[in-house]
């Protein structure tokens, strides 16, 4: 899975020549060979690396405070997101909608490198949400929603259907 | 893509509207807003300001191809791109909805309510009240929609959000504090995303959210009113507000027909704005220095010969860069009666411009008789505009023809030398010499 989403990443940034990557270990951590120094090792290294090589280092933040919030976020993506039981993803729903309750964006109020790699984590998730948990989470399906629009971002995911007129409003 | 100039006074939060647009859409936005290139209450009520913008209020859009526009709604459109605009036909009017929204629901309450505060209008307990729950509703309108959406339309940035941000600022600044706007989460998320996007920051600037609920500004207010002098209706206000009931159905009505609350009584953000205006005490002040001395001449057209001395004067020191030469005409010569009455037509002209004395010369003279009569005269006036930017002109501009003289032609000669004189053949005109009036 790591892989495709490097692979989506690399087109959104426009990078012209696709990487080749390697996985390594039982949790298939994904690794790039570079070509003058030692190997770029897990998701978030490479993704980082990524978005500089493109030029496009506001994706990690554009103050002290949003680049360690990206940081922060980027981190809950491989520790949570990457494998968790059925148990966890209530928690990890609950724990989101209350964070983007006055929220737009994961870190600060800009897009960044967090929104695009926590909504390519969280897919699967909200895949699999019925409509009316899609709104008791609504928070969070809104954050998506508005994520998997965001021009470039989708890429090899399937668009997640999201209602904006409430159909149990007496719910929050 | 659109480049021109946008007249406003500064920091008003109409032109904001524009201002963010071109920052989305890459117009080349300039902004007059300041002396020389705009001075509010002045610049805009020139007569070539109000040839192109004839309500002579801004903001106000020229573009460098001459396009002109006012409305700040409609220069905001104008200066926007089609994602700003609306893809669709839904989209498209989707923002017009909330735009309209904003005008229609969020100004008028959010004027009532926030105007006392700034010491601008006077406070009214009632309207207050009735503001504060006109202006919840419109934020539960808006939570509601924000509920499941990240901006008004769609899933990008769009005019709906710029205006109605723009519209929103001043509640947010002084009233809406945290208490009051809990209850909106949705709206301050939206909100905040909003003013913190880069191309709204570099319009606006830091928006500080409001911490404490400002209350009516009873001293400032009191600071504001001798501005307003010619209203004296305004001594009343405290006393009519001992009888709330009455005053609010009066204002309500008001409303009704126009969106400001109680135009003629109270001021507005419009009028605050011109109280702000740093008052040049002379209108001209912006003129570069000229090497005609107005006071000169009129000295040696009063003590000496007029067309041994005077006249000569005046060609030899005029500069028809610093001022130009104009011939007026009166409009309504059919409706002239007694020669009496047509002189005190003229006198009460030549005592509304007082203030122009340091800066205008004119010979205005009476033909014909009774009941066959026109009045015509030549002015001298610094500057190349009508200068007009004075108090009770308006009047007396309308009432006459104006027509700008080419300082170098032989009929400008001709008539500065029969109308200073009050003597030639006054060709143009048809009828014989009555009497004439001097403005010095
Ligand atoms: N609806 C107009 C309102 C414009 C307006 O009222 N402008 C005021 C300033 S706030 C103005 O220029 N007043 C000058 C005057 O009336 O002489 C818009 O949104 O552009």
């Amino acid at each position: 899975m790591a892989l495709r989403e490097l692979s989506s990443l690399e087109k959104f940034l426009e990078l012209k020549k696709p990487n080749k990557y390697s996985t390594q270990g039982d949790k298939k951590v994904p690794v790039l060979q570079s070509s003058d120094g030692p190997p770029l090792v897990g998701l978030i290294t490479i993704a980082c690396n990524l978005v500089k090589e493109a030029k496009r280092s506001e994706l990690l933040g554009d103050s002290a405070e949003s680049r360690a919030v990206v940081q922060q976020w980027l981190e809950y993506r491989v520790t949570k997101l990457n494998n968790y039981n059925k148990d966890d993803i209530r928690t990890i729903l609950k724990d989101l909608n209350l964070y983007l309750q006055d929220k737009t964006f994961m870190a600060e109020n800009q897009f960044t490198l967090a929104d695009i790699l926590m909504y390519y984590g969280i897919h699967p998730i909200i895949l699999d949400l019925a409509m009316q948990e899609k709104e008791q989470f609504m928070n969070v399906t809104r954050w998506f929603d508005h994520i998997q629009h965001y021009p470039g971002v989708r890429r090899h995911l399937p668009p997640v259907v999201v209602l904006k007129n409430r159909i149990y409003p007496s719910r929050h | 893509m659109a480049a021109g100039t946008l007249y406003t006074y500064p920091e008003n939060w109409r032109a904001f509207k524009a201002q963010i647009a071109a920052q989305y859409s890459g117009a080349a936005l300039k902004v007059a807003s300041t002396t020389p290139a705009f001075t509010f209450g002045q610049t805009n009520r020139t007569p070539a300001f109000l040839q192109n913008f004839p309500l002579g209020k801004v903001p106000a859009y020229q573009g460098d191809d001459g396009f002109c526009l006012f409305e700040s709604n409609a220069i905001a459109h104008y200066l926007s791109n089609e994602a700003l605009r609306g893809a669709t036909p839904q989209a498209a009017a989707q923002v017009l909805q909330w735009v309209s929204f904003a005008d229609s629901e969020i100004i008028p309450p959010a004027s009532t309510w926030v105007f006392p505060t700034l010491g601008i209008m006077q406070f009214n307990k009632q309207a207050t009240e009735q503001a504060k729950e006109d202006v919840k509703r419109a934020l539960t309108v808006l939570n509601q929609h924000l509920n499941t959406r990240t901006f008004l339309v769609g899933e990008r940035i769009s005019l709906a959000d710029i205006t109605v941000v723009c519209s929103m600022l001043w509640l947010y600044k002084q009233v809406l504090e945290p208490s009051f706007r809990q209850p909106y989460n949705n709206v301050n998320r939206w909100f905040i995303t909003c003013i913190n996007q880069p191309q709204f920051k570099v319009v606006l600037g830091e928006v500080k959210l409001c911490e404490k609920m400002a209350q009516f500004d009873a001293k400032k207010f009191a600071e504001m009113q001798p501005k307003k002098e010619a209203a004296p209706k305004k001594e009343k206000a405290p006393k009519e507000a001992a009888k709330p009931q009455e005053k609010k159905e009066k204002k309500k009505e008001e409303k009704k027909e126009e969106k400001k609350p109680a135009p003629e009584e109270d001021m507005d953000d419009c009028d605050a704005a011109l109280a702000a205006e740093p008052k040049s005490k002379d209108p001209f002040a912006h003129l570069p220095k000229s090497t005609f001395v107005m006071i000169e001449f009129k000295r040696k057209y009063s003590n000496e010969d007029t067309l041994a001395v005077a006249i000569p004067h005046f060609w030899d020191n005029f500069d028809k860069e610093g001022y130009s030469i104009w011939y007026s005409q009166y409009k309504y010569s059919d409706e002239l009666t007694l020669t009496f009455k047509s002189c005190n037509l003229i006198t009460g002209m030549f005592q509304r411009l007082d203030k122009l004395r340091k800066n205008a010369f004119a010979s205005v003279i009476l033909f014909g008789t009774d009941n066959n009569s026109s009045i015509s005269g030549i002015w001298v006036f610094r500057g190349q505009e009508l200068a007009f930017p004075v108090t009770d002109w308006q009047i007396d501009y309308e009432s006459y023809d104006w027509r700008k003289l080419d300082s170098d032609s032989e009929e400008c000669k001709t008539m500065v030398k029969e109308y200073f004189a009050w003597e030639g053949d006054f060709k143009h005109v048809g009828k014989a010499f009555n009497q004439g009036k001097i403005f010095k």
